[in-house]
């Protein structure tokens, strides 16, 4: 359950933000929100997959970090262990919420990562935001907006009928055969089909190279089973 | 040649409710990429005559006819107050008490490979039938949904169909028809019916316009029958010396809350002299009262109907309420296409409610007159006849299926139920059935046709639903590992149910959620 307040210097003052990333503080998921502005580096790590919201039944592009629930392949004793990690765990623990019109910063108290006594700090003395929070702002500010175009993006997705549900089997070093469920992808053959309005239509939403990424992040999914049968070995 | 043998080009369909417009539509989608000059459909509707309006359940081959038809599943839910059906709810009709039994739409687990009527015999005094072999039971117990909003549209986690507003079903799929699907609409009264030579019918005369001349002529007239009653004089087959009721009162019942549970059932509790059907929308339940005028009067059968409303509502607001009247001539058309005319939905007959077969009888109709439609006039009276013989056992089929419900009841507080038991009400092949499942359970071999509207396993909740018991003799044989298949089937059955409690939103959550988000394509 989240438990999300409007930030401030008064309720917030010596609250402190653990940005280590661990099992601990809620980064074992096995997909994360991905926004279609940030697939470029998504995909040089993780496949990108489509999932559906279970409350809504609504579509949603997703980073994928395991090959089962509750897995993350990518976190080790050290952390987390790629060159990009995708926005929507990075902004955790804070969210853009709405005054009215007005964006501000929300900030989930019941996160494992807040606390007084680790991690960076909010506001100083004075306070005023620290740089940590100037980060966390200019990150939020970035993602304002970006919500939307994803909604957009998936629309025009189910318009092209470019998605279909993804059946994965694989066959783990272990000898097992392992399912992946639940998750969809572009159909490639609806793709290539596409006339010239659909793709210049795509083009002109700024939509066309997030989904050429998406297609070319499928080859991470071998860098996953790579990972999950060194497990499995050792 | 061409004037003897004239091609069907031209459909015309005289009547526009919802047997109409869904006639219409499965014609014109299943045509959707023909030239309007090789191919036209023109729905001529009265604007003086009302829809009954009644028809309020459906089957679960509904999903397969608007989607066929190419409608959204949200639209539909959306615009039509529709909401989820998954099977029938009997009270009181063993005793006249408080007793359930259920009539799911799912079949029971492993059917096509385990007959678990058979193992249940043995565990009859703890579990009903229904439970044991469905989840389905203990989903509409707990008024849950067949689906959650991620399911795709269309697609089930358990069997459904839908209960929907009749009168805004018509506009939705008149909308449908005639902006997605190029079906003409003329709204006028029809003056006069004109005839070729050969008896077949040429054009309809309208009050107003030019006459509307045609090729195939679909009735959909309602109880009118305007062609194939009036016009060709096919005498109706009264079926009421076998099922009684020939009235019903209606009410329109408001939720005593807005956010009151909907019920995932149509709800059909026993009176004296018929039965109450209880039909759940989003915004308002359906109620009625279907009864044998020879058994009760109009006074009591609407004192029964309020007493029944005012037990939910108070009786204040269930005295207010207006009620509406409607008689029923319990039958079929001798005869449903005759030269180029067929009639489809009321116009070809009409039974009490029970087990909802209105509707899926239009679809089925329509969706046999598309898939085999004439090419010409020569072709015409070959696949006539084969409708014919087709909807003729049908409607028996049907007559058959809807008297089981009455003659296993133990019921002795009033002449209707007694004369439901009376063997000369009852047809013979009923009587047959019955007296073979007295030894042998329901299955396969009862069926005699492939596109049977009720499969065995309705045989199965209907009669082992009443109470019915088969004897098993101790020396007929059982394939050999059926006892464990079933006791695994059982188990299964049993796991199916804990999960899908623990997964499935109610009713009215998954409404409100189609409302806020619609359900997703894929």
């Amino acid at each position: 359950m989240q438990n999300h307040a409007v930030l401030n210097p008064v309720d917030h003052k010596d609250i402190k933000i653990v940005t280590q990333r661990s099992e601990l503080y809620g980064d074992c998921v096995i997909a994360t929100l991905a926004f279609p502005f940030e697939f470029r580096n998504v995909q040089s790590d993780y496949p990108i997959l489509f999932q559906k919201d279970s409350n809504t039944g609504k579509l949603f592009p997703v980073a994928l970090l395991g090959l089962k629930a509750k897995e993350n392949l990518f976190l080790n004793e050290e952390g987390w262990d790629a060159s990009y990690i995708p926005a929507s765990i990075l902004r955790q623990p804070f969210m853009v919420g709405f005054q009215g019109e007005k964006p501000i910063v929300t900030i989930d108290m019941d996160s494992p990562r807040v606390n007084k006594v680790e991690g960076e700090a909010l506001f100083d003395e004075m306070g005023e935001g620290t740089d940590f929070l100037k980060n966390v702002t200019a990150m939020l500010n970035e993602l304002h907006g970006a919500y939307q175009d994803t909604e957009v993006f998936i629309e025009q997705l189910l318009e092209l009928e470019l998605l279909e549900s993804l059946a994965l089997k694989l066959m783990l070093a272990d000898g097992v055969e392992h399912e992946l469920t639940g998750f969809y992808t572009i159909n490639e053959d609806k793709l290539r089909e596409l006339s010239a309005d659909a793709l210049g239509k795509l083009h002109n939403q700024n939509f066309l190279q997030p989904l050429f990424m998406a297609v070319a992040s499928l080859s991470r999914l071998a860098n996953l089973v790579d990972k999950k049968n060194k497990l499995l070995v050792c | 040649m061409s004037k003897m043998n004239p091609n069907v080009k031209q459909v015309v369909i005289a009547g526009g409710g919802t047997a109409g417009w869904l006639s219409a539509a499965i014609l014109a989608a299943d045509r959707a990429a023909v030239a309007s000059a090789d191919f036209h459909i023109t729905l001529i509707e009265s604007p003086d005559i009302a829809p009954i309006g009644v028809g309020e359940g459906t089957w679960p081959s509904m999903r397969a006819t608007l989607k066929r038809i190419g409608v959204s599943e949200t639209d539909f839910i959306r615009e039509c107050s529709a909401s989820f059906k998954q099977g029938s709810k009997f009270v009181g009709w063993t005793h006249g008490k408080s007793e359930t039994y259920y009539h799911p739409f799912s079949l029971p687990q492993g059917y096509d490979d385990v007959n678990l009527a058979a193992a249940w015999q043995a565990f009859s005094e703890q579990v009903s039938f229904a439970d044991a072999v469905s989840a389905q039971s203990s989903l509409c117990e707990h008024g849950l949904a067949p689906k959650q909003i991620a399911t795709p549209e269309y697609a089930p986690v358990a069997n459904y169909g839908y209960h929907l507003d009749s009168a805004k079903f018509s506009s939705f799929l008149q909308k449908h028809c005639v902006e997605k699907l190029g079906v003409t609409h003329v709204l006028a009264n029809i003056s006069e019916i004109n005839s070729h030579p050969n008896g077949d019918i040429a054009s309809l005369s309208l009050h107003s316009g030019e006459p509307i001349q045609g090729d195939l002529f679909i009735d959909c007239t309602g109880f009118a029958s305007l062609l194939l009653g009036q016009h060709y004089q096919i005498p109706l087959v009264s079926q009421q010396d076998i099922l009684f009721n020939d009235t019903a009162l209606a009410a329109q019942v408001p939720y005593a809350r807005a956010d009151d549970p909907v019920a995932s059932a149509t709800l059909a509790t026993a009176q004296t002299a018929g039965w109450i059907w209880d039909i759940g929308l989003p915004h308002r339940r359906g109620v009625g009262y279907v009864y044998s005028s020879a058994h009760t009067t109009r006074e009591k059968a609407e004192q029964q109907l309020r007493e029944y409303i005012a037990i939910g509502l108070g009786v204040q607001q269930a005295s207010a309420l207006d009620v509406r009247e409607l008689n029923i001539n319990p039958g079929y058309r001798q005869k449903l296409w005759h030269k180029n005319c067929v009639a489809i939905g009321i116009a070809a007959g009409f039974i009490e409610p029970l087990e909802a077969s209105a509707l899926v009888l239009v679809e089925l109709s329509a969706t046999m007159l598309s898939d085999q439609l004439p090419v010409n006039r020569e072709a015409m009276d070959i696949l006539a006849r084969r409708f014919n013989e087709r909807f003729l056992t049908q409607w028996q089929r049907i007559v058959e299926f809807l008297k089981l419900h009455y003659i296993l009841t133990q019921r002795n507080d009033s002449d209707y139920w007694r004369d439901h038991c009376d063997q000369g009400t009852i047809p013979e092949r009923l009587q047959e059935l019955v007296t073979l499942w007295r030894h042998q359970c329901p299955w396969h071999q009862d069926g005699r046709f492939i596109d049977d509207m009720f499969p065995p396993a309705s045989f199965q909740y209907v009669y082992y639903g009443m109470g019915g018991k088969t004897h098993l003799a101790a020396n007929r044989s059982q394939p050999k590992d059926a006892a464990a298949k079933a006791m695994g089937e059982f188990q299964n059955n049993r796991r199916k149910i804990e999960q899908l409690l623990g997964s499935l939103p109610s009713n009215r959550e998954l409404i409100n959620k189609i409302m806020q988000y619609g359900l997703p394509k894929i």
